[in-house]
């Protein structure tokens, strides 16, 4: 039965069919018009110079590669904007995905995001132990850097010299750091309790320049860009993760990879490593260079890229592969950070020595050293 | 403009007045005096607000990683729009910020809020109509009133362990913030509509769907037209918080790297782009009204 359309019409709002549908057609044609203007994922930069590959490339890498990669100035930058990975496998499929800090690395992880990723050595370390261990399985296959001067505790108030006049102080950090780590290390070192002598908050670095100027931190422990603005602030440096790594706890950024990936393709971890060596000669011999290409990447200024590289240490894939890293210290370094994070809740066991030398695996530095 | 022409506009005089009772001088054209005068406050204001801003920085008493200069953030601006080389002199040119140019990174936003909001426009409607119409309110409402109260932000863990790390958790992010307050506002509209109404046309003979379509659609279409907006205002604030994960292109995840490298004047510029985007979105939605529901307010 159909209503007698005449009088329906009188009464009501005759325009209500058209302009729905005109409202459905508004919306789909707004959406159509917005989508596939941008794609995502515009892997190198464009206006990079045309990067060969520095050696023979190999061609018979067809692996799928996703790579995480956080705002550090090493070797890691240099590498995705030169685009040597892209150079050196050109039949490889690679992305690369921008993490803001490890923690989310290890999250990507977990969740078959990525292949490959760089983080801190204390995110690996919460990844090499329960409970994260149980969803996660990387190895450490690459030391980016050793954080000297990179990281350091600067004081505003300059009468304080050294740690233990930092008692009854705050003292800010990003928590779950590397920065963490160092921090309450040199604590315990001092004899000072971390819970108790000193009020140690957890503070995003960006953050830190808001509160030092409102005097709401007496310290902190961070990295730059923050830490040349606080020590332009008039801030003292009165130790750093150069005097840590001395008294025994060295703290790194360090390359993961999935350990089915590397098994799967270990032409790929080869090619791989080979480009991080080649980017780690490159800082050591033409900084400026390689100070531009990390300039491309987070962004800054070439120079003070370069001033950054002088606040860490970068070892070429022999170095690495050797005892003092790689091969064999690395394992001691992490299963010390394991014990320092149980006693911060970050993790709930540490595991044997060996469950920490399953978790570093410096068959490809070897492979590059040697190749 | 309006007023004179209208009289000429070869229309009966019922359907005229049907859409414009009385044609008041606060509703003339856009180029009616008040108008005028209105849009000479809001850029006296902006001027005043800029000199303000400038004389600060200009006297040092702020200092620039704080609040950076007007014309600062207008160079971090047109810096991150164009090609430029990496420092003065390097012969290393690069695009935008982080490889892409500002706009491109808006877009990329926008993108997302358009496919998330469409979905929720698409999904929420008829869910409202629904639910607003049949026992199906009764059943999920308590569902929808739970999603609804969620911080989005909350949940976005989860969803980069279903969806990755992509654009498809950003875009289920977006649509299941947007999709409650438009189904919210449809159900309310739908049970606001006049009962004298709907029992008239069905008095007329009207089938049900004919209702629904004739009187139900066209007196909820202002609140679920609210509803777009106010989800569309929602989808720009949790956007840019999304984008903090591997939001590169997009103009949050530019705002945060920026941030991260205390990029004072690039991340203003990203806060004024964005808020001057929502503004003008949020007055496309206003104006589409307008056309769309021009019995707003007449019923």
């Amino acid at each position: 039965m159909t209503a007698p359309s005449g009088a329906r019409l009188e009464n009501t709002p005759v325009k209500s069919r058209p302009t729905s549908t005109a409202a459905a057609l508004a919306a789909a044609a707004l959406s159509l018009s917005l989508t596939g203007c941008v794609e995502t994922g515009r892997s190198s930069t464009a206006a990079a110079p045309d990067t060969d590959c520095p050696w023979r490339a190999d061609e018979s890498v067809t692996a799928e590669a996703r790579i995480a990669w956080q705002a550090v100035p090493n070797g890691d930058a240099v590498v995705k904007d030169l685009g040597l990975l892209e150079a050196c496998m050109p039949n490889a499929d690679i992305s690369w995905v921008q993490a803001s800090s490890g923690g989310d690395v290890v999250k990507y992880y977990g969740s078959d995001e990525v292949d490959l990723g760089l983080m801190g050595s204390a995110p690996a370390t919460i990844a090499s132990s329960e409970p994260v261990v149980q969803d996660v399985d990387l190895s450490v296959v690459w030391i980016h850097d050793v954080i000297g001067d990179a990281e350091s505790l600067v004081v505003k108030d300059p009468t304080i010299t050294d740690i233990s006049g930092l008692k009854g102080k705050t003292v800010a950090v990003p928590f779950s750091s590397t920065a963490h780590y160092s921090l309450l290390q040199a604590l315990a070192d001092a004899g000072l309790d971390a819970t108790q002598d000193v009020e140690v908050i957890n503070l995003e670095p960006e953050k830190m320049p808001g509160a030092w100027q409102g005097d709401q931190i007496d310290a902190a422990w961070v990295w730059d860009p923050v830490q040349s603005q606080l020590l332009e602030d008039g801030g003292e440096r009165i130790l750093s993760s150069a005097d840590t790594a001395e008294a025994g706890r060295p703290t790194f950024d360090v390359g993961t990879a999935s350990q089915e990936f590397a098994a799967d393709n270990p032409e790929f971890m080869t090619q791989w490593t080979k480009a991080q060596d080649y980017a780690v000669r490159m800082i050591k011999d033409d900084p400026a260079a390689a100070a531009e290409s990390v300039a491309v990447v987070l962004g800054i200024d070439p120079a003070d890229a370069e001033k950054q590289f002088g606040g860490l240490t970068f070892l070429t894939a022999e170095e690495q592969a050797g005892p003092d890293y790689l091969g064999g210290q690395l394992t001691e370094d992490l299963f010390t950070t394991a014990g320092f994070l149980l006693d911060q809740g970050e993790i709930e066991a540490v595991g044997t020595q060996s469950d920490y030398a399953a978790h570093v695996d410096p068959g490809p530095a070897r492979a590059a050293a040697d190749g | 403009m309006t007023q004179t022409t209208a009289p000429a506009r070869p229309q009966s005089d019922r359907i005229r007045s049907d859409q414009e009772p009385a044609p008041s001088p606060r509703r003339a054209g856009p180029l009616g005096p008040q108008r005028v005068r209105r849009l000479g406050l809001h850029l006296a204001s902006v001027a005043a607000l800029l000199v303000v801003w400038w004389l600060v920085t200009r006297a040092g008493l702020v200092r620039p990683l704080y609040l950076p200069s007007p014309g600062a953030v207008w160079d971090a601006f047109v810096r991150a729009n164009s090609d430029h080389p990496i420092a003065p002199g390097s012969d290393r040119i690069v695009r935008g910020e982080q490889n892409y140019y500002l706009w491109e990174h808006l877009v990329a936003s926008l993108q997302r809020i358009a496919i998330g909001v469409g979905a929720a426009v698409a999904v929420g409607i008829p869910l409202g109509l629904l639910m607003g119409t049949t026992w199906l309110g009764t059943l999920l409402e308590p569902y929808l009133s739970f999603l609804r109260s969620l911080p989005p932000l909350a949940y976005i863990g989860l969803l980069i362990v279903w969806f990755g790390i992509g654009d498809t958790s950003k875009i289920w992010l977006l649509f299941l913030a947007a999709f409650p307050p438009i189904a919210m506002s449809t159900i309310s509209g739908v049970r606001g509509v006049r009962e004298d109404q709907v029992n008239a046309v069905l008095s007329l003979g009207a089938s049900r769907r004919q209702t629904l379509t004739a009187v139900v659609l066209p007196a909820t279409l202002p609140e679920i037209l609210t509803g777009i907006r106010v989800a569309t205002g929602f989808a720009w604030t949790t956007v840019v918080a999304a984008e903090i994960a591997n939001g590169i292109p997009g103009i949050g995840g530019l705002a945060y790297l920026a941030g991260e490298q205390l990029q004072s004047a690039l991340v203003i510029a990203c806060i004024v782009v964005i808020g001057l985007a929502a503004i003008l979105l949020d007055l496309g939605l206003k104006s589409l009204e307008k056309v769309l529901v021009p019995w707003r307010g007449k019923a």
